[in-house]
């Protein structure tokens, strides 16, 4: 029997912060089912366990850390013009600590 | 002459063409476009430019890549309203160069697609068969210079978003190794797989856009120092010597397939006939094998890296600091509403896969153990890059797809063929498509992809066998 369930999904759609209608709810779980298949055929590599896990596409050469110096930042103003609930210096948002 | 964008150039020197006549054929040709394609989030005035090497050359731009005061969607309704305060390190290169941006082009919600049909505007069309995808997420870029609107358009590519659209629209597309574009300004889709690329009618075209915009970028730490690696200079100086390519014989094998469509087979015919002219050339095709198990595994691999960190790149579209913000009382609340309603099926489904992998009792099963193939993968195919200059494959099972999800079923029998390029984003090789003739009169491409920073190499092969074929500046209809 799948390990994936309806209330699985949501789950994990609520802790994204995002709703799932019973549609998209039964198009993720099909889309596991298909996931874990592959999945098994992965996990069924001899060793897979004692091979690095690559996080990047190559060794990167030339990182160095820069200087503490001041770099030019966005203003403060512009910032802000994408926001819709403003006032000159913040952007507001709903009480979030409650009574 | 191979160049289109130089064609533009001389034209204008030589005072058969001015500037003024220029942008307003390319308009007309965008406002055309849009009515058939609706390539365009975002038409642009055209604005003349006074120097550079670029200067004057109209092109388009993926909606994904910041222009500071120009809308900057990402094809979502998340960020429908977004207007960014700076620019991309990739358009503001452009700028300095003298390039006219004509356009913010449509792609697949922020690059988590590729048909093309998911973008908050509407779908792309093919512009070689309107009732055809596009192919994506780079659809837009790919249907507009297909259809000769504009001499280039950028894209960005994180499992084959460039060379796949540019497959199925006849043209070039060309994502250059990792790092050699910053993506500064880039909405970040999979980072440690995203690249900055071209699309283009010829692959001269392709060097000339990427030798102005590649290099260092302090904004970007991914970048690195390209200053030796001179991509026109290549190609004009290439001295056609003996080249050695492979291919997988997994994937080109017509009894690989238990059930093959009359489009497979003509692909991977003329993937045969490719091989033996180009053997005439002085480029060898040699067959190689990688296991099934490797082969097998790329979709899922792709699949579990690019959602997890499109989890993480994805978590600060609230609806606060930028995008349109619902109204509730709970914060929470306010920003699921927003998620909700403003992400589509496709984007929900992938974010909750991302999610799933990264739970802590799920990160050693699926995340890690693909980050581990990922490593197999790239290993091998360093290890065949000892022996060859690249790999050459064909692009796809067939021609451009149905816009009819009954019709653009991809079987489990050829989904390798059908995603094989993510392996260039496994190890950010290099990588580049080109036409390779037509099934049932639509174009179809044949893909190369060479070691890490042998992008001259790999230009200077893709030229030869882009004079071979004989379909160097192709447009949609062959109406130019």
């Amino acid at each position: 029997m799948s390990c994936f369930t309806k209330e699985l999904v949501s789950e994990l759609a609520s802790k994204l912060l995002i709703g799932l209608s019973e549609e998209e709810n039964k198009m993720v779980l099909d889309e596991f089912e298909e996931i874990e298949r592959n999945m098994d055929k992965i996990n069924a590599i001899a060793d897979i366990a004692s091979v690095e896990a690559m996080t990047h596409p190559f060794p990167l050469e030339d990182i160095i850390l820069r200087n503490d110096d001041d770099v030019e930042e966005l203003a403060q103003e512009d910032v802000l013009k994408n926001a819709s609930h403003k006032n000159l210096t913040t952007i507001i948002v709903p009480k979030v600590v409650k009574e | 002459m191979k160049s289109e964008i130089l064609k533009i150039k001389e034209r204008i020197q030589n005072g058969e063409l001015t500037v003024q006549d220029l942008f307003q054929n390319t308009m007309k040709s965008v406002l055309e476009n849009q009515e058939k394609c609706n390539s365009f989030v975002t038409i642009l005035d055209p604005l003349e430019t006074s120097s550079g090497n670029l200067q004057n050359i109209p092109y388009a731009l993926k909606d994904n890549i910041s222009t500071k005061g120009i809308l900057t969607t990402g094809s979502s309704n998340t960020l429908k309203n977004y207007i960014p305060v700076y620019d991309a390190t990739v358009y503001q290169k452009l700028k300095e160069v003298g390039a006219v941006c004509i356009g913010k082009t449509v792609m697949d919600e922020f690059g988590l697609g590729a048909t093309g049909t998911t973008g908050h505007t509407g779908v792309v069309k093919n512009p070689w068969d309107e009732s055809l995808q596009a192919g994506g997420s780079s659809a837009g870029s790919a249907a507009c210079v297909a259809a000769g609107v504009v001499p280039f358009a950028i894209g960005t590519d994180t499992g084959d978003s460039i060379r796949k659209p540019a497959a199925y629209c006849g043209i070039v597309g060309y994502k250059p190794t990792y790092g050699m574009i910053s993506r500064y300004g880039v909405y970040p889709f999979a980072s440690s797989l995203d690249h900055v690329g071209v699309l283009t009618r010829s692959v001269y075209d392709a060097a000339l856009v990427v030798d102005v915009i590649k290099g260092k970028d302090e904004k970007d730490m991914t970048s690195f120092d390209s200053s030796s690696i001179k991509l026109v200079d290549a190609l004009n100086n290439q001295k056609k010597e003996p080249k050695k390519l492979f291919y997988f014989k997994e994937l080109v094998h017509i009894d690989s397939y238990e059930n093959p469509s009359e489009e497979l087979k003509q692909t991977l015919k003329q993937f045969e006939e490719l091989k033996e002219k180009a053997s005439e050339l002085g480029i060898l095709i040699c067959e190689e094998s990688l296991s099934r198990e490797l082969l097998e595994a790329i979709p899922s691999v792709y699949t579990c890296i690019s959602c997890a960190e499109a989890t993480s790149n994805l978590s600060n579209l609230t609806g606060i600091i930028f995008g349109p913000q619902e109204e509730s009382s709970d914060v929470f609340e306010m920003i699921k509403e927003h998620r909700t309603k403003g992400f589509s099926p496709l984007i929900k489904r992938r974010l909750v896969i991302g999610s799933y992998v990264l739970q802590k009792e799920n990160q050693e099963k699926y995340f890690l153990n693909a980050q581990r193939v990922r490593n197999l993968i790239v290993q091998k195919m360093n290890a065949f890059f000892e022996q060859y200059d690249a790999l050459i494959l064909p692009c796809s099972e067939r021609e451009a797809k149905s816009l009819n999800p009954k019709e653009s079923v991809t079987t489990s029998d050829t989904m390798v063929l059908e995603n094989h390029m993510a392996i260039g984003n496994f190890g950010g090789f290099p990588s580049i498509t080109i036409p390779n003739g037509f099934v049932n009169g639509l174009p179809i491409g044949v893909n190369l992809t060479a070691k890490v920073k042998d992008d001259e190499n790999l230009l200077q092969i893709a030229a030869r066998l882009e004079e071979m074929l004989g379909l160097c500046g192709q447009v949609a209809g062959g109406k130019k």
